[in-house]
């Protein structure tokens, strides 16, 4: 009877450690009683040419990632840890504890927070593309430290959970913050041919980490992301770090859809950023020349803060011209990779939206500020709300050939349009990137 | 397909390290590339014809001397203007009463002996003052109470100019170069004059006012009495005659222009304050006037300094100027052109503000700098694109020239006029303008010695032709980069005879940057230079 019920579970927690990172399961494999170990590795390696119309990026090659994989399982526990050495440089990624008993299940450790986006759930091992879309990686979260509870069944999932910032206490003041989220889906279609999955997510984050200067606590907010591309992952052109951040908020929707040959999925970001600060300390730190503020007023008025909002999303499709057909994990509500012999053709989408910009306010490249007034003023301070991040609009045309459930190539060529004050001279770029990838 | 496959991905490889290879362009930021790349903004029509008003390679005798006289002061000038300088540069500064200073600091106890003649207080005398223009003394002590609440120690804008004119603006020159101190630099202190109810001058060197300063550059001097001491009287405004100080604050604050803390209500006599100087040769060099910090000035400086030059005679708006040679007879004659005056700011508020009172109709010049971290109106991003937004905002607000700072000891800026960034400069159509020159090194480096007849990257404009001239040193005519269009210099002797040893100067054939195949002549210029210390000594120091 025992059998009955480890066999299944064991299978299920396979299916499980398959979402996490990759979707091949390791080669090596040892089981003793109800216990199986296993241990693994994947390697990405990426060759990259750009072309800008002003700032230069690096083409070439890098070694993207380099990871080795293992899992334990015993009995409803799954557990599971990889390390990245990509880049030459250690990195921790996944480790945790999970229970299960398919229809419930517990997660704890430093995993994908739940509401990160279905892109940064989807391990990169199974993504269709080199990048994931810009917007969930500046819009996005990923891993952090906390506990989760999951309901699935077939038609529905409700993902949620408590984390905290990063996984090391190793901010220089404050807290680690506290996030709740939840990512919730309903399938409509779901078969062994087609799954139509909508869902929604939201996330709050109360920002606790920062540092001090003059003994009060400044917390920093940061958004940024590459040019969808690993060989320079400069993200200069998108970027943006929200002094005086408080909370983070976070509601996304989702869809996807895919049938044997065709997939559609995409996603809709949509961030806004409180901010809180000692004004009052502020203002008195300041009060350091002949030249003081002389009020609370002045120095407000001077140096203004406002909430920001963030928005961005992509629409990814692909069409498999041979191989066994895509599939869905129902159990992380993902498409899966490539699985065997396969070619597709893939393109997306993509728009990140880190300008918040406030009418009226002019900025100068040369100073790198904006100025409330509408044109640049002496002193006492620019006034100004607005946050350049950046706009960009991406588009991606894609080939990916899998020679078998282990080895991978992928060609990229990618298409970005950018609006940013601080960037005036660049406006298009071009990627062309291949990829090898293998996973074992 | 498998094979296929294979060959499309060596292709795709090989196409990818070809791309690669062939991007040279795009491995790194360069600024001497991007300088040619970056879109700069030219100068339209109308503020190119302003621009022509100033004279090529103009020597700028930055606040008229640092080195051989007390800065800003009657000698520095008087000197500079005998040495055949092209412009008396000079720093705009407000006193209590409205009186537009021709002096550099904004707080005095670096170029003056304020310290010893006040202490950090209102001045002591002060409600005397008041009493001594008519005024009681109850209301005198009230006024005074409002000036100790607006007072900043030492700072300009806390002391009538009367009261200034007690300083000593020349003995701290002689402690601090002590190799080209002179004793009659030093001075009398002056004083309150109980006795007499009236302020006493110092009997050497002074704070300058604006009109001061036009005065020494048209020929003129200060009268002074039998003592040494100027002579200056000063009033009340008639437009405040009968009225109590406390009814003239609330007047000043009705007018809502400036904070009342300016209490512009004593008028004084420049019209008889000047004499022909017995020692003028008959250079008329214009002036270089630059705003400073507007917040330590009051809302209407700029107006301030519009009504001062029209007072003067030297507003090119309300009265143009009939003549056009910038040289006759071997005399500098720059100040009988339009291009008599120019003003020069760093800040963002004074450019302006100065636009909108002179609206890009007087030179303007838009001085750089830059600071870790960076001052509120410096650049902070000094590249390419950077430098292109400031060229911009300056032009957008009336400026004809840039004034980018120069490295060198022994000031040691930091570097805004590297090549890249005086191609730019040429780029835009406006005039460059570095400062500040202290040797023949800097020279050398920024007119083009360095790379006679050496080929550079910026060649296309900035190399220029120089046919050699009577006075040409080497005899032959040069070819070099020039990074620079004139430029501000505390030796002034030093510059001129770098310029006409190497044919800018005194040479009727100059090619023209700013007008392709035409020529710039420059030949009525003076193309010897007199002797620095013989020249302090003729002018009585």
């Amino acid at each position: 009877m025992n059998k009955y019920f480890i066999m299944p579970a064991l299978a299920l927690m396979a299916l499980g450690a398959a979402a996490q990172d990759f979707d091949n399961d390791p080669t090596l494999q040892l089981e003793k009683q109800d216990a199986k170990f296993t241990i693994g590795a994947r390697f990405m390696a990426d060759a990259a040419t750009y072309h800008s119309d002003f700032t230069p990026l690096q083409s070439g090659a890098s070694i993207s990632d380099a990871r080795i994989r293992t899992s334990f399982t015993y009995k409803n526990w799954y557990l599971y840890a990889d390390f990245g050495f990509g880049g030459g440089k250690f990195a921790q990624k996944n480790i945790f504890a999970q229970w299960s008993n398919g229809t419930h299940s517990v997660k704890a450790g430093y995993y994908n927070d739940p509401a990160g986006s279905m892109a940064r759930n989807t391990s990169l091992g199974s993504y269709h593309f080199i990048s994931r879309a810009g917007s969930s990686n500046s819009l996005g979260e990923g891993r952090e430290l906390g506990i989760s509870y999951k309901y699935n069944t077939d038609r529905f999932m409700a993902y949620q959970g408590v984390f905290t910032e990063n996984q090391y206490n190793k901010i220089d003041a404050g807290f680690k913050g506290l996030t709740i989220d939840g990512r919730y889906l309903v399938r409509p279609i779901i078969d062994d041919n087609q799954t139509l999955h909508i869902g929604v997510s939201g996330r709050f984050a109360h920002l606790g980490g920062g540092e001090v200067y003059n003994n009060i606590l400044k917390k920093t907010y940061h958004m940024s992301q590459s040019l969808e591309t690993f060989v320079d992952e400069d993200d200069q052109f998108v970027t943006a770090d929200l002094d005086w951040a408080n909370n983070v908020g976070s509601i996304g929707a989702e869809a996807l859809y895919h049938n044997d040959k065709f997939f559609i999925r995409g996603e809709y970001f949509y961030k806004h950023v409180t901010k809180k600060r000692d004004t009052y300390s502020l203002m008195i730190d300041a009060q350091n020349n002949i030249d003081g503020w002389g009020s609370l007023e002045a120095w407000d008025n001077a140096n203004k803060l406002r909430s920001n909002n963030f928005h961005g999303g992509y629409v990814e499709t692909g069409f498999q011209i041979l191989g066994s057909g895509y599939k869905y994990n129902k159990c992380d509500g993902l498409l899966g990779g490539l699985n065997g012999k396969a070619l597709e053709i893939v393109a997306r989408y993509n728009y990140t939206g880190l300008n918040d910009l406030t009418d009226g306010e002019y900025f100068n490249a040369g100073r790198g500020h904006y100025y409330a007034a509408g044109y640049m003023e002496d002193w006492p301070g620019t006034g100004a709300t607005s946050v350049g991040g950046g706009n960009l609009h991406s588009a991606t045309i894609g080939l990916n050939y899998s020679f078998n459930k282990y080895v991978q190539v992928m060609v990229d060529y990618t298409y970005h349009r950018l609006c940013s004050d601080y960037h005036p001279n660049d406006k298009n770029f071009h990627v062309g990137q291949a990829r090898l990838q293998f996973t074992f | 397909m498998f094979k296929h496959l294979i060959r499309m991905g060596a292709a795709g490889l090989t196409l990818v390290a070809l791309a690669t290879s062939c991007s040279e362009e795009q491995q790194f930021t360069s600024e001497k590339r991007d300088a040619k790349r970056v879109d700069v903004q030219v100068l339209n029509a109308e503020l190119a014809k302003v621009r022509d008003y100033v004279p090529l390679y103009a020597v700028i005798a930055h606040r008229g001397s640092t080195f051989w006289a007390p800065e800003e002061t009657e000698a520095s000038w008087r000197w500079a203007r005998e040495m055949g300088a092209d412009y008396l540069e000079s720093d705009v500064q407000c006193t209590k009463d409205g009186i537009v200073l021709a002096n550099h600091d904004e707080n005095l106890k670096r170029t003056t002996n304020i310290e010893n003649v006040f202490s950090e207080a209102v001045p002591t005398s002060r409600v005397d003052f008041y009493m001594s223009l008519g005024f009681s003394r109850d209301d005198a002590e009230k006024q005074y109470g409002r000036d100790v609440a607006a007072f900043r120690p030492f700072y300009t804008l806390s002391y009538y100019y009367a009261e200034l004119l007690m300083l000593d603006s020349g003995s701290w020159f002689n402690e601090t170069s002590l190799e080209q101190a002179r004793p009659s630099f030093a001075a009398n202190s002056g004083y309150f004059d109980k006795t007499t109810g009236k302020i006493v001058y110092s009997d050497g060197l002074y704070i300058s006012a604006i009109q001061d300063q036009i005065a020494y550059a048209e020929g003129k001097r200060l009268v002074r009495d039998a003592n040494g001491r100027r002579v200056l009287s000063y009033k009340v405004k008639d437009e405040y005659k009968g009225m109590t100080l406390d009814q003239i604050y609330n007047a000043i604050k009705a007018k809502g222009q400036y904070k009342p803390k300016y209490m512009d209500f004593i008028e004084y006599d420049f019209a008889n304050a000047y004499e022909a100087d017995p020692q003028d040769t008959g250079n008329r060099p214009g002036i270089y006037v630059e705003f400073k910090e507007s917040w330590l000035n009051p809302d209407n400086m700029e107006q301030r300094v519009y009504d001062a030059l029209t007072e003067c005679g030297w507003n090119i708006i309300e009265k143009p100027a009939t003549e056009t040679a910038f040289y006759k007879g071997g005399k500098v004659n720059v100040g009988n052109t339009n291009g008599k005056v120019i003003l020069q700011t760093f800040s963002f508020d004074a450019l302006r503000r100065a636009n909108d009172i002179f609206k890009g109709r007087v030179p303007m010049c838009y001085l750089l700098w830059i600071s870790e971290p960076a001052y509120a109106t410096d650049i902070a991003i000094d590249d390419p694109t950077g430098y292109a937004a400031f060229i911009k905002w300056a032009q957008d607000n009336g400026a004809h020239i840039i004034g980018p700072a120069i490295s060198g000891a022994p000031n040691n800026y930091p570097e805004m006029n590297a090549p890249w960034q005086a191609y730019m400069i040429r780029k835009s159509g406006m005039i460059n303008h570095p400062y500040s020159f202290d040797s023949w090194a800097q020279m050398c480096k920024y007119m083009g010695y360095y790379n006679y007849d050496l080929e550079t990257e910026f060649d296309d404009l900035l190399r220029l032709n120089i046919p050699a001239t009577a006075y040409t040193a080497s005899g032959y005519p040069s070819s070099v980069p020039v990074y620079m269009d004139g430029f501000f210099t505390n030796r002034t002797e030093m510059s001129l005879k770098y310029m006409i040893e190497n044919g800018f100067r005194g040479n009727a054939k100059l090619p023209n940057p700013f007008h392709a195949g035409q020529y710039y002549d420059n030949s009525q210029a003076n193309v010897t230079v007199p002797d620095a210390i013989q020249t302090l000594e003729r002018l009585g120091y």
